[in-house]
C-alpha cells in the first residue's frame, strides 16, 4: 500500500511538476517511477512470478514501450549498416527489434519479485537533451550496477540504451548485427529477426 | 614462499609484456562501436562451439545438480570462501594498481571474514559496509597500458583475450592450490567453476533467448566488460 501510494504520488508529481525540479531531475524521476510501477505489478500477481513469458510481454509493453525511443536503438544497433537499408526495411528492423526487446525485458522483470532498484544518482551528458541515470539492482550478495541512458524525443525522455556493469546492451547488439548483416545483409536480419520473435 | 617467488617471476613477465611494443598502447579503454579484434574468429567459433557442447552435456547438469541437492546456505558458503581467497588477488592488484585505499579495504575484509567469517564461510566483511571490489591481473595490465590483445576462446574456460589470459596464467602460477595434490587441486577447480557457473545461469540464459549469433554477442559483452574494469581500476586515483 505504501509502495502503491508513493509511485501515485511520483507519477502525480510527474505529470503535474514535470518542469519545476527542472528537467534534468526528470529522467531520474521517471526510472524510479517506473522501477515501483513494475516491482508492484509482479510482486501483487503470482503468475509473473512465476515467469509466464507472454503475460510478462503484455506487462512490459504496456509500462516500457511508450518509454523506448526504438528508432534511435535499432538505428544505433545496426551501426553504419543502417543506410544501407531501405525505408521498408528500416521500418521493419524497428518493429521488429523493439518486439525482441521488450521481449528480453520482460525475462528480465520476474526477477524483480526480489530484487530491488536504487536510483543512484544521474549524469548530464547535454542539458535538457541527455542524461544517464545511474542505479543498483540490490538483494543478491553483490549489487548489480544500471546505467539507463535516456535521451529527450519531442517533450518526452526516452530510453536509448542501458549499461549492465559497463556493458552496453546496444552496443552488444551492434557486434552481434553487423555479424550477421555481413553474412546474409539486412534481409538476412529482419528474417532472423523475425523467426525469434515468432517463437 | 613459492607463491612469492611465483609472484615476482610473474610480475617480471607481465612488466616484460606490458613493456613491449605489441602490448603497449595508447588505444582509449572505452568500450566504443570499435571493431572487436578477432583475427583467430576461425578457431574461436569452433571452440566456442566445443564449450556449449561441453556446457550442455557436462557443466549445465552438474550445476543443476550442485542446486538441487546443496542447501543454499551450504553453497552460499562456498561461494564466499573462493571469494575470500579472491579477495587477496583484489587486494594485491588493486596495490599493483596503484590503488591503497581498495586495497586497505580488500585485505581488510580478509582479516574480517577469515577471522569472525570462520575461514570464509561468512562474509561478515559486506554487512560491516565492506563491499567486495572487483581485481585481477588481467585488469592490473590492463591499468598499465597493456591493450587486450585478440579477442580468445579458452578450451573449457571460455571467452578471454591475450591480456586476461596473461593475467589468468599469473593467478595460476601465483595460486597456492596450484601447487597443492593433483587431485585437491583439479577438484577444487572443478568446484569453483561449478560455483561460479551456478551463479551465472540466469545471465546465461538471457544472452541464449535475446541473441541471434551468441559467439558474437558474448565476444561483444566480454570486451566491454573489461575494458570496463579496466577503465573503473584505472579511475579510481
Amino acid at each position: 500500500m505504501k509502495r502503491f501510494l508513493s509511485s501515485l504520488i511520483l507519477a502525480f508529481f510527474i505529470l503535474g511538476h514535470g518542469t519545476l525540479q527542472g528537467h534534468a531531475l526528470a529522467p531520474e524521476e521517471l526510472v524510479t517511477k517506473l522501477a515501483a510501477d513494475m516491482t508492484s505489478v509482479i510482486r501483487n500477481d503470482p503468475a509473473l512470478q512465476t515467469g509466464n513469458v507472454p503475460k510478462l510481454s503484455a506487462v512490459a509493453e504496456q509500462t516500457l514501450g511508450m518509454r523506448f525511443d526504438f528508432e534511435r536503438i535499432t538505428r544505433s544497433a545496426a551501426g553504419r549498416n543502417w543506410n544501407k537499408a531501405s525505408a521498408e526495411e528500416k521500418a521493419e528492423m524497428i518493429k521488429q527489434f523493439g518486439k525482441l526487446l521488450i521481449r528480453t525485458y520482460a525475462g528480465a522483470i520476474s526477477n524483480l519479485k526480489d530484487l530491488d532498484v536504487r536510483v543512484k544518482g544521474s549524469r548530464v551528458n547535454a542539458p535538457d537533451k541527455d542524461v544517464t541515470v545511474r542505479t543498483e539492482m540490490v538483494g543478491r550478495p553483490q549489487p548489480v550496477a544500471i546505467d539507463y541512458s535516456l535521451g529527450k524525443v519531442g517533450s518526452d525522455w526516452k530510453f536509448y540504451d542501458v549499461t549492465v556493469e559497463g556493458v552496453s546492451l546496444i552496443s552488444a547488439y551492434r557486434d552481434e548485427f553487423t555479424a550477421i548483416i555481413g553474412a546474409s545483409g539486412v534481409s538476412g536480419l529482419i528474417e532472423q529477426l523475425k523467426a525469434k520473435n515468432a517463437k | 614462499m613459492i607463491r612469492f617467488q611465483a609472484f615476482v617471476r610473474a610480475s617480471i613477465i607481465a612488466i616484460l609484456l606490458a613493456s613491449s611494443p605489441v602490448f603497449a598502447s595508447n588505444a582509449p579503454t572505452v568500450a566504443e562501436p570499435a571493431p572487436v579484434f578477432d583475427p583467430l574468429e576461425g578457431v574461436n567459433r569452433i571452440f566456442f562451439g566445443l564449450n556449449e557442447v561441453v556446457d550442455i552435456l557436462i557443466v549445465t547438469p552438474t550445476v543443476t545438480v550442485w542446486n538441487t541437492i546443496i542447501p543454499s546456505p551450504v553453497r552460499d558458503g562456498v561461494s564466499n570462501v573462493f571469494n575470500n581467497l579472491d579477495d587477496v588477488y583484489a587486494g594485491l592488484n588493486h596495490a599493483l594498481q596503484g590503488n591503497g585505499t581498495q586495497a586497505a579495504v580488500d585485505f581488510q575484509r580478509v582479516a574480517v571474514n577469515t577471522t569472525i567469517g570462520l575461514g570464509g564461510i561468512f562474509d561478515v566483511g559486506t554487512k560491516m559496509g565492506l563491499q567486495k571490489v572487483y581485481g585481477d591481473f588481467g585488469q592490473t595490465l590492463g591499468v598499465w597500458g597493456a591493450s587486450p590483445g585478440p579477442y580468445l576462446v579458452v578450451p573449457l574456460l571460455g571467452p578471454s583475450n591475450l591480456r586476461e589470459t596473461v593475467g589468468r596464467g599469473i593467478r595460476i602460477v601465483s595460486d597456492p592450490r596450484t601447487y597443492a595434490d593433483p587431485g585437491l587441486s583439479n577438484g577444487l577447480m572443478a568446484l569453483e567453476l561449478v560455483d561460479n557457473r551456478a551463479s551465472t545461469a540466469a545471465n546465461e540464459q538471457l544472452i541464449s533467448s535475446s541473441s541471434f549469433d551468441k559467439y558474437a554477442f558474448t565476444r561483444s559483452i566480454y570486451m566491454q566488460r573489461r575494458a570496463a574494469l579496466v577503465e573503473a581500476g584505472g579511475s579510481r586515483h
